[in-house]
């Protein structure tokens, strides 16, 4: 398996002073569409966006466990979709190898040790 | 109104596992079928739809089989390449730029992967490890948490695609399985088992397409539309991949005059994994919504239903060599419309429709869609 290069696509992430782990994503200015990515311009729309920070609480929209290989993951492990209180649905991984409970809630908990977005499931 | 497209001529290599074979033997056959099947030795201009093939692949297999020198465009859309390469194709007969136009889709997956499609590292979802599988797996999960599916229902569209492709010599797979038999197969990402998923796949798939002559039983493109993805968000309504095959099917529609889905009497639809299926017959209006598991299990969408989607065996059976997968719909619809498909022909069908859509690009609601309906004259 090869490494992959150049520039790392998935959500950059950091603490807040709180503690709280949050993406730190764009908002449209125009739309107000949440983004997770630190993207030139928003997908809904076009419109310029500005800087804005995500989570760290959300609920699950839906859960899966990857139980094939998938080169730089170690099967199986659990995905979920969440969507970030008043921001974008982002693909987590979830701590332990069961689906997270739909419409359950998540809290970001960070990067996984292969840079992955993760998240545990807390109700 | 501009003289309606014809589909002269259809032609597929086989369909499964070839990694023995190369692609310039796999279009070979795909086109030396499509032009005997349209009674042409050349052709004005081509289109290829392909998505993991190398550089140069379309001069590459033409050159072989003395397509040169004509204009040659590779276009790649996902798991739509091969339609996408048919509604250029129909549109460059439409508009008189070309007279006489090849659409190609070819694919060989097997020597490009091991297993399951690796997903892409320089897309963010591809990069976290959202293998093709998982996406489906995420609409699934969701359909039975909302209540809109069971797994049995979701095993059905596998029973049913296995059993449609018993009739069809191309298929790659085909057998009598129960839904236990489903839903026994090894876990792939859950609740989907490894029968709910496409295979692995190699083959090529072709069609001629000219100005309509008029003549009796001729199959024209009554009306084509492609588009691309608008994001997926937690505002969506639907799961992944619904809307796009809603808005699409609606333009495909509207182009041919028909009101609804329920008009046309033969669909083929992109079933890369169960969810699939049961997203795009509600997504198409075939069905009502929340009801495409039901209509799966209760044998609407079965060969002799109401509505019989995939007589072909569907992308789980036939195999889905992606840029090919396009164009094996348009081959099997059109011959449904010329009666020619033994055991698994709609009787009496003169409506078809096709659709694929294809992604994993993230936060869109899939690449792209197609969807053609055909019509025999």
């Amino acid at each position: 398996m090869t490494s992959p290069t150049g520039s790392d696509p998935r959500p950059e992430i950091r603490r807040t002073a709180q503690g709280d782990w949050v993406v730190a994503g764009r908002r449209c200015r125009a739309c107000a569409e949440p983004v997770a990515y630190a993207w030139p311009r928003c997908p809904a729309c076009g419109a310029e966006v500005e800087p804005a920070d995500f989570g760290p609480l959300g609920t699950v929209w839906s859960s899966t466990v990857v139980r094939i290989a998938v080169p730089g993951h170690t099967p199986p492990y659990a995905l979920a979709y969440v969507d970030l209180e008043d921001g974008p649905r982002v693909l987590a991984h979830v701590a332990g190898d069961e689906p997270a409970p739909i419409g359950g809630g998540a809290r970001l908990t960070g990067v996984s040790d292969a840079g992955d977005l993760q998240v545990e499931v807390t109700r | 109104m501009s003289a309606p497209v014809a589909v002269a001529g259809v032609g597929t290599s086989h369909f499964g596992r070839q990694p023995e074979r190369d692609l310039v033997g796999l279009a070979y056959d795909a086109v030396s079928e499509a032009f005997a099947d349209a009674g042409v030795e050349n052709v004005d201009a081509v289109w290829v739809g392909t998505v993991f093939a190398p550089a140069g692949v379309a001069q590459r297999v033409l050159r072989a089989m003395g397509i040169t020198g004509v204009p040659i465009l590779t276009v790649e859309n996902a798991c739509a390449s091969g339609t996408t390469a048919f509604v250029e194709a129909h549109e460059a007969v439409r508009t008189g730029r070309y007279g006489r136009v090849l659409a190609l889709g070819l694919e060989q997956m097997s020597t490009a992967f091991s297993g399951a499609i690796v997903p892409e590292t320089t897309d963010p979802e591809g990069r976290a490890g959202l293998a093709m599988p998982a996406m489906y797996a995420m609409s699934a999960a969701r359909y039975l948490y909302t209540g809109a599916a069971t797994l049995e229902q979701l095993a059905a569209v596998s029973v049913k695609n296995h059993a449609h492709a018993v009739h069809n010599p191309r298929a790659q797979y085909s057998g009598e399985y129960t839904v236990d038999e489903v839903l026994a197969s090894r876990m792939i990402a859950d609740p989907l088992t490894l029968l709910q998923c496409c295979p692995t796949s190699d083959g090529a798939a072709a069609a001629v397409l000219t100005a309509a002559s008029g003549g009796s039983g001729e199959v024209v493109v009554r009306g084509a539309a492609l588009r691309s993805g608008a994001p997926w968000n937690h505002r969506s309504p639907h799961v992944w991949g619904h809307d796009i095959v809603a808005d699409t099917a609606r333009d495909a529609l509207s182009a041919a005059g028909l009101d609804a889905a329920t008009d046309v009497d033969v669909v083929e639809v992109h079933d890369a994994f169960t969810i699939g299926e049961i997203v795009t017959t509600e997504a198409l209006g075939l069905v009502p919504p929340g009801d495409g598991g039901k209509a799966a299990a209760g044998g609407v969408t079965a060969l002799g239903g109401a509505h019989p989607v995939n007589p072909s065996g569907g992308l789980l059976s036939r195999g889905h060599p992606l840029g090919a997968t396009g164009l094996a719909q348009i081959a099997e619809i059109t011959w449904q419309l010329r009666g020619q498909c033994g055991a698994r022909q709609v009787g009496g069908a003169r409506l078809g429709l096709v659709e694929t859509m294809g992604g994993g690009v993230s936060v869109l609601d899939g690449n792209s869609c197609v969807v053609t309906v055909l019509e025999a004259r």
